[in-house]
């Protein structure tokens, strides 16, 4: 008990005043909106796919660029709020991810069903994979910067959601960029690998968000 | 409860706001709230206080993340989880690898203490080498199954003799036998 009297005494002693990190819905916002400008720039950069204005008109391309949307900012307020010791008291919130991966899963195979006669695959493949990886490295790093000052007590869920949010970031630019048809190939190669990417994820949190 | 759960709070306000003496108390009061969580699992008293220490500067360091607008109980049991998690993950890890191996135990024990070099030959041969009143009591009531009374009936004793008489025979055997 003496050696607790102590602790507690020292840790007074070092106590200043703190700045109490902002909302997590606010936290949530500025990832979302630096993300947004980082995606605007790239596509800028890179152009965007030369049928975009035919492909607007498409519904299941709509449906399924609005459902990686919501997965892309739902994924950053679970991350947001995983950053805190209690989830903000919001764990619901937290668990949202995965009902946008099920609309998602759902919009994809509505889409491939509604495919009929089947896009030509294209011939390049893995490629795919790796130009999305590069792309989230740069939100993939903010984000865990940003979570790295905060206190997680899932720190493995944080990485993995973290690494979702970065690498949907990813897909959403390939999809708007490359002028691929096929769905099996962007199943194949751009939607499949965020099941690697989660669990990489997992392993990272583990190393970087310790505390 | 509701007081109580005020006084956490508002105490948390003014230990950000730089109060020295709330946080103290705050930190006191938390341990007070922690500790029959954590007794209730952990066996030893001084792992409680050892983790105890851990979850107070956990706190320190992630006080940061409590903004004093939501419950203050569920972010403390939140952090102190989370350290009695990974305090139970190192301690059981450390138990696996201090563990001995069944096999390399095998190996390493001196002899086979379930083989005895006791047999019946051998205990047969040191009946026969017992003077013979005492070996022919020995023979009728432990091979052929007579009871101390028939035996004394057979051999025209009184059953109290042959009481003492295979006492002492069991006595002469057992001392060689443990040579």
């Amino acid at each position: 008990m003496d050696s607790i009297d102590e602790l507690v005494a020292r840790l007074a002693q070092d106590a200043t005043a703190v700045k109490p990190v902002p909302h997590p819905f606010l936290l949530s916002l500025k990832l979302i909106a630096a993300t947004t400008i980082y995606l605007i720039a790239s596509l800028t950069f890179s152009g965007l796919r030369p049928d975009w204005v035919e492909k607007l008109h498409s519904l299941w391309f709509d449906a399924e660029i609005a459902a990686l949307v919501g997965i892309f900012c739902v994924t950053s307020l679970s991350a947001a709020l995983l950053g805190f010791p209690d989830q903000y008291q919001k764990r619901k919130m937290v668990l949202a991810p995965i009902w946008l991966f099920i609309l998602f899963l759902l919009v994809l195979i509505l889409a491939l069903r509604a495919d009929s006669p089947a896009a030509q695959l294209p011939v390049h493949s893995f490629q795919c994979t790796l130009s999305i990886t590069l792309m989230a490295l740069v939100p993939a790093t903010w984000t865990f910067y940003a979570m790295r000052k905060f206190a997680s007590t899932h720190s493995r869920l944080a990485g993995c959601v973290a690494l979702l949010s970065a690498f949907s970031v990813g897909a959403l630019w390939l999809r708007l960029h490359e002028a691929t048809d096929s769905l099996v190939h962007v199943i194949e190669w751009h939607y499949l690998p965020m099941l690697v990417i989660g669990i990489v994820g997992l392993w990272l949190g583990k190393w970087l968000l310790k505390w | 409860m509701t007081d109580q759960n005020e006084n956490f709070e508002s105490l948390m306000r003014q230990s950000l706001a730089g109060d020295q003496r709330a946080y103290a108390i705050l930190l006191q009061k938390t341990s007070r709230l922690l500790r029959p969580f954590l007794a209730k699992r952990l066996s030893f008293g001084n792992e409680v206080d050892d983790l105890m220490q851990e979850i107070l500067v956990s706190i320190h360091k992630a006080r940061h993340t409590y903004d004093g607008n939501r419950p203050f109980k569920p972010w403390v049991y939140a952090i102190a989880t989370f350290r009695l998690q990974d305090f139970l993950r190192s301690h059981y890890s450390d138990h696996l690898r201090h563990a001995v191996d069944f096999d390399e135990l095998e190996e390493t024990l001196p002899e086979n203490v379930t083989v005895s070099e006791l047999n019946y030959e051998s205990i047969s041969v040191e009946v026969q080498k017992l003077p013979e009143k005492q070996a022919t009591i020995l023979q009728l009531m432990h091979q052929e199954g007579y009871t101390a009374k028939e035996v004394a009936e057979k051999m025209g004793m009184k059953e109290s003799a042959v009481k003492v008489a295979a006492h002492r025979a069991y006595k002469v055997l057992r001392n060689k036998l443990e040579q």
